[in-house]
């Protein structure tokens, strides 16, 4: 099957993945017990006027219809076009708000967050991996595993909790919280920050804008540094016994050149299809770090609007994270099989 | 040997020396009185803008709280949506800052008032020369415009503060007598009128803003369009950024047309707002500096543990929200009033307020909070983990050591009441303490908790509340509501309730209160467990914060 057939038939076959989940998801949702409309009533309800909130919200429909009417919304082409976003329906606590607009706001911080995490997790992942692989049973690999070990085994809002005394409280180097301080946000134009203040030429929003980044980025990035290291080294350890490694060593090759040249080109797909698959879990929102950082993203989104028994929210949030989980998966592979000839697909 | 030139030439330098070094001198002291008194000029002006009370400062406030849906006074219902409301518009009247009892009234867009003996109609004269920001003259057909919006709007927005505080109920109409003298005709007699119009949802709004037949929601990138409210306040409202339905920023701006601004109101001119995910991230944020004020919510353990910080200044107020326990009186065991004081009397509430909220709540012993009208000590008479008592009332109905009283004990499980956990616990211990009850304890989170109560599903459930408006009137039918769905009713206390709501005879309100809560004793349907505390955390530089029984925070008061 060539590339562009293998892409269109994962495309197609993302539809039935979404229905699939939206399904399952709507069902779940008109499980639990609460009921929305009641939710809008802090302190006395009238139950004449929840029915009457409970019509305004189509809660008074058959489950098959509200279903109905949910599918024929998402495919909403006119929607589409005029808002930039599917029709994922009007939220159900918020009863004002569109929830795609309500998501789409989320995720962008989210993102940015992923973004950066990713790159941290990656980067400090591969590099230590590598540096753990070529001093193999010395004192530097059991320090560099261990310190795998740690940060895996440590809970992201703990090390949040850390990182903001130390370098928000104590020195005050940092801000603790949200995603810019001090000065008005960018103009929105891709809705991440850092993008967006370089795109204007607004250095000071550049800076605040990473200023705030850092802290989460790198708690979020140093807890998942500790997957991609393992992985890294066990597949450098692998791939450097090779022959073609020896074949290189003894060519007079520089051991910089064999090493990342060589050996970690070839034991580098399985990290990226890792990479792939956390930044897509990322993009489905990290609660406890956006929560500890009050981070606007669409984790802590997801969080509250179950509480709120926003039923159309987490429909809605849940179908655009399986899409994005979809695309991203997508991408690793076409990467995987353009990286690697071996891969036919 | 040295010539006469010579001894010219060094004369000559001397003199030099000499003059030159007094030159220096005198222009040093010069300087020096100039840099003395360019010193004396600087701290003049930094006197002068302290007079002026901080005129181009900013206050970062650090909040947990988030605007829950709008800041259409027909509509919003909440702390946060109320508190921003009341920084950009006006109502008639308000409490006075600093009250003890919330009854002292001042006029903001009123000037005066007077209602007819049967207090079914009230009249206010309006301020006059008050300024929309296009110039419009505030007059008495915006009064009239704004109550009759709210009240039209009531049927399509019943979730709304309008229709919680019963406007339907109490207004049946308003007219306009003069440009400035309005008039309030109610459909009952009703006291605590200025308590209702000193409430968020009776501000002002601006026509222009506020289409009569529809609630005005957010609207991204345009703070304007996002509220009806009047800017007749002492802020504007100038950017108001939603994301994922949360609050991420609010900025206010001073108002240039308020009409207190020759009072120096307000005193900050911006104030933005930063909304943190928790407690503990606010706590963060103020030790370190990133805002200069955080209110709501910071845990007790938190606030206490920055009292010690040199960095900060803890301000402690009256507090007004309130707990209590509901029991489900239509079946057993709690159909029987004997059985209901049996528990009420066994409940420790000192070790809640102590253990839990570490001295920062106060036990509650009536539905109304102290320094209100009608607060009594009426439940004290029960005692405190009063075991005698309890063990003499279950005796009577068969329960002892060996056949305990049992039953569910329910609480809310997801942080809508603050650390709920920790309470219940604590009712448990001290219920069980008595030997003769048993206790399930039974949670669920906010949705299944409002479902369980309209279920009529729990046997014993902990609810709290807080003020519409500061008066025994918003408290005390908290023992009968029906919207608790404890199946209690009491048409005496009702009466009693009418009676008070129908004078303004404080000594006969507060004897009527008080038959109320005496009565409340004997039934226990509703048992009052706690009153809040209130505080807020500031940096040094921060002054004039005011933490009164109306829990507003005016934000025009404050200088830095």
């Amino acid at each position: 099957m060539g590339l562009r057939s293998y892409v269109i038939t994962r495309i197609i076959l993302t539809i039935p993945t979404l229905l699939l989940l939206l399904t399952a998801v709507f069902l779940v949702m008109r499980v639990l017990p609460g009921d929305p409309a009641a939710l809008h009533f802090e302190k006395k309800g009238d139950p004449a006027d929840v029915e009457r909130l409970r019509q305004i919200l189509g809660m008074d429909k058959p489950l098959w219809q509200q279903y109905i009417n949910y599918i024929g919304g998402l495919v909403d082409i006119g929607y589409l076009r005029q808002h930039g976003y599917p029709n994922l329906g009007k939220s159900m606590y918020q009863t004002s708000e569109e929830v795609g607009g309500q998501v789409f706001s989320a995720f962008p911080a989210t993102l940015e967050l992923a973004i950066y995490a990713t790159i941290i997790a990656s980067v400090l992942g591969i590099m230590l991996g590598v540096a753990s692989s070529k001093s193999y049973g010395k004192t530097p690999d059991h320090l560099i595993r261990n310190f795998g070990t740690i940060t895996y085994a440590i809970p992201v809002f703990f090390l949040g909790l850390i990182f903001q005394l130390i370098f928000g409280v104590y020195l005050g180097w940092l801000p603790t919280g949200q995603r810019i301080s001090n000065v008005a946000p960018p103009t929105t134009i891709t809705g991440l920050y850092t993008i967006d203040s370089i795109l204007q030429g607004n250095i000071i929003a550049f800076v605040e804008s990473v200023r705030a980044l850092l802290l989460p980025s790198l708690t979020l990035g140093i807890v998942l540094s500790g997957v991609f290291l393992r992985l890294t080294r066990a597949n450098m350890l692998e791939t450097l016994r090779l022959e073609f490694v020896t074949a290189a060593r003894a060519r007079g090759l520089q051991e910089s050149t064999v090493t990342y040249g060589y050996a970690l080109r070839n034991a580098f797909l399985p990290v990226l299809t890792m990479m792939g698959l956390q930044f897509a879990m990322l993009l489905g929102g990290a609660v406890l770090t956006e929560t500890t950082f009050s981070w606007p993203g669409l984790g802590k989104y997801m969080v509250d609007r179950i509480n709120f028994r926003d039923y159309t929210a987490i429909q809605g949030a849940v179908v655009m994270f399986g899409l994005f989980v979809t695309l991203v998966s997508l991408t690793v592979d076409v990467l995987c099989a353009y990286l690697d000839p071996r891969i036919r697909l | 040997m040295i010539g006469r030139v010579e001894l010219a030439i060094v004369a000559l330098v001397l003199i030099g020396i000499i003059v030159s070094s007094g030159a220096m001198y005198y222009a040093s002291v010069t300087l020096g009185n100039v840099s003395t008194l360019k010193d004396q000029l600087t701290d003049l002006q930094n006197s002068l803008q302290s007079t002026l009370t901080g005129l181009e400062t900013t206050l970062t406030v650090g909040t947990t709280d988030s605007v829950e849906l709008t800041l259409d006074p027909a509509q919003a219902y909440d702390y946060f949506g109320w508190n921003i409301i009341q920084q950009i518009g006006e109502t008639l009247v308000s409490v006075q800052p600093g009250s003890a009892t919330g009854a002292d009234f001042v006029g903001n867009l009123a000037t005066g008032w007077n209602s007819s003996s049967d207090l079914k109609t009230w009249d206010f004269t309006l301020r006059s020369g008050v300024l929309f920001p296009d110039g419009t003259e505030f007059n008495a057909t915006h009064v009239k415009y704004s109550f009759d919006r709210a009240i039209e709007l009531i049927p399509q927005i019943p979730e709304g503060a309008p229709a919680g505080l019963g406007y339907g109920d109490i207004f049946d109409h308003t007219d306009v007598i003069s440009k400035y003298t309005v008039r309030f005709v109610l459909k009952i007699p009703f006291s605590p009128l200025l308590g209702i119009l000193s409430a968020r949802s009776s501000t002002i709004v601006d026509p222009k803003y506020a289409p009569r037949n529809v609630q005005v929601n957010y609207t991204a990138g345009d703070a304007r369009a996002s509220t009806p409210v009047a800017f007749v306040g002492p802020y504007k409202l100038s950017e108001w950024i939603r994301v994922g339905g949360r609050d991420q920023e609010i900025k206010l701006d001073a108002n240039p047309k308020y009409w207190n601004l020759a009072a120096g109101y307000p005193r900050i001119k911006h104030i933005i707002f930063k909304f943190y995910s928790d407690a503990a991230g606010l706590r963060l944020a103020i030790s370190a500096g990133d805002v200069d004020m955080a209110f709501r919510h910071i845990s007790p353990v938190d606030v206490l543990d920055l009292q010690t910080n040199p960095n900060v200044k803890v301000w402690f107020g009256t507090g007004a929200q309130i707990q209590y326990l509901c029991f489900q009186t239509k079946r057993a065991p709690f159909n029987d009033p004997r059985v209901r004081m049996a528990v009420a009397a066994a409940l420790n509430r000192t070790d809640v307020t102590e253990r839990v909220f570490l001295g920062l709540a106060n036990p509650l012993y009536s539905i109304v909070p102290p320094g209100m009208l009608g607060h009594t000590e009426a439940f004290a008479k029960l005692g405190e983990a009063n075991y005698t008592l309890t063990r003499s009332l279950l005796a009577q109905l068969g329960y002892n050591q060996g056949n305990p009283l049992k039953f569910d004990l329910w609480y809310e499980s997801s942080g809508h009441y603050p650390q709920s956990e920790q309470q219940a616990l604590l009712y448990k211990q001290a219920l069980e303490a008595s030997g003769v009850i048993a206790v399930t304890l039974k949670h669920a989170d906010w949705a299944s908790y409002k479902l369980n109560r309209d279920n009529e599903i729990m046997d014993a459930y902990v609810y709290g509340w807080y003020p519409d408006y500061v008066d025994p009137d918003d408290y005390a039918f908290l023992y009968w509501a029906s919207w608790l769905h404890t199946n209690y009713a009491n048409a005496t206390q009702v009466a009693y309730y009418d009676q008070a709501r129908a004078t303004t005879n404080s000594t006969l309100r507060t004897e009527l209160y008080g038959k109320i809560d005496g009565m409340a004793v004997e039934q226990c349907s509703v048992v009052p467990l706690w009153v809040s505390g209130a505080w807020a955390v500031t940096k040094p530089g921060v002054y004039s914060i005011f933490l009164d029984i109306t829990q507003d925070m005016r934000y025009w008061l404050i200088s830095k």
